[in-house]
């Protein structure tokens, strides 16, 4: 697994694509894309929202690390790099940053890789 | 030693911070919370930081404000956490510096690291969710960053935490 993680916009995707000959068809979108999608894509993107949308859906998003290295252990996960703001005023953000700041660290502990992408040019900031 | 350890909310920053202490010394190891409890949320916090420093045999001292004046025993190690709070308590508490958080926060760590023999400070990246916040809130921002800049320029070694990685910014070996 690798995880690609940067600030929103900072071109993510796009470094994806043609770092590891993605196309567009083979990734998937975390904020709507189905179970299906995330255990058959090449890429999933938009990670933090999936992560969203099931705290929103009252479910414990918890083990998706520990199930995405069972469905697609060779998934690259691209997710916004979060946390980086005044701690937001809403509960449900607060818990929402938090959260995927501990799945994303553990996502980060199993992947063979980690990049980092600022203005489109991604950093290796771990390689196994 | 002097360290500071910066990155953002949950990325893993007191975990890494609690390895640095543990790597530099197993003399005396002293935490100075700097956390006000007032809810169910706080003390949760506080619980989860209590628990990952079980066993790693810490004495914890409270300190919300005024650090300049925290007796500490000579020749421990201590880690500080997290600056970010101490700034806010400095500002908003009555017992607060106020508009002086910023001398007096520097003062403080400067006997810090006349005191203790290593020190590990964690702070926070809180300056990049592009939004505009009230003045006092602004005002909050710039006493953060300042402090931290000041900081850094003193310590020995910086680093940003990503989700548990370790990006070296200044001195130390490479990881």
């Amino acid at each position: 697994m690798i995880l690609v993680t940067g600030g929103a916009f900072e071109g993510k995707k796009e470094y994806v694509a043609s770092r590891f000959q993605i196309a567009a068809e083979e990734m998937a979108d975390g904020e709507h894309c189905s179970w299906q999608e995330i255990a058959s894509c090449r890429c999933l993107y938009h990670f933090h929202l999936l992560v969203r949308r099931m705290m929103q859906n009252g479910e414990d998003p918890f083990d998706l690390c520990d199930l995405l290295m069972e469905e697609n252990p060779n998934v690259i996960i691209v997710t916004n790099e979060l946390g980086y703001g005044i701690v937001p005023m809403e509960r449900f953000d607060r818990e929402y940053r938090e959260k995927c700041g501990r799945i994303c660290c553990e996502l980060a502990k199993e992947a063979n890789e980690v990049h980092r992408v600022v203005c489109g040019i991604g950093e290796v900031i771990k390689h196994a | 030693m002097f360290i500071v350890i910066t990155g953002g909310s949950g990325s893993g920053k007191s975990a890494f911070a609690e390895e640095q202490i543990l790597r530099l010394s197993s003399d005396q190891r002293i935490y100075i919370a700097t956390m006000m409890c007032f809810d169910e949320e706080s003390k949760r916090r506080i619980a989860r930081h209590r628990q990952m420093r079980k066993e790693k045999h810490f004495e914890t001292i409270e300190c919300y404000t005024g650090l300049e004046k925290l007796q500490l025993p000579e020749g421990a190690t201590v880690l500080l956490e997290c600056m970010s709070n101490l700034t806010a308590n400095e500002m908003y508490d009555p017992s607060g510096a106020g508009e002086q958080t910023v001398e007096r926060i520097l003062e403080g760590v400067c006997h810090l690291r006349d005191t203790a023999k290593h020190v590990c400070v964690v702070t926070n990246e809180v300056f990049s969710d592009g939004q505009m916040y009230d003045p006092d809130t602004m005002r909050y921002l710039a006493y953060l960053g300042k402090i931290n800049c000041e900081m850094a320029k003193i310590a020995d070694e910086v680093y940003e935490v990503v989700y548990g990685i370790a990006l070296r910014k200044k001195g130390g070996e490479k990881l």
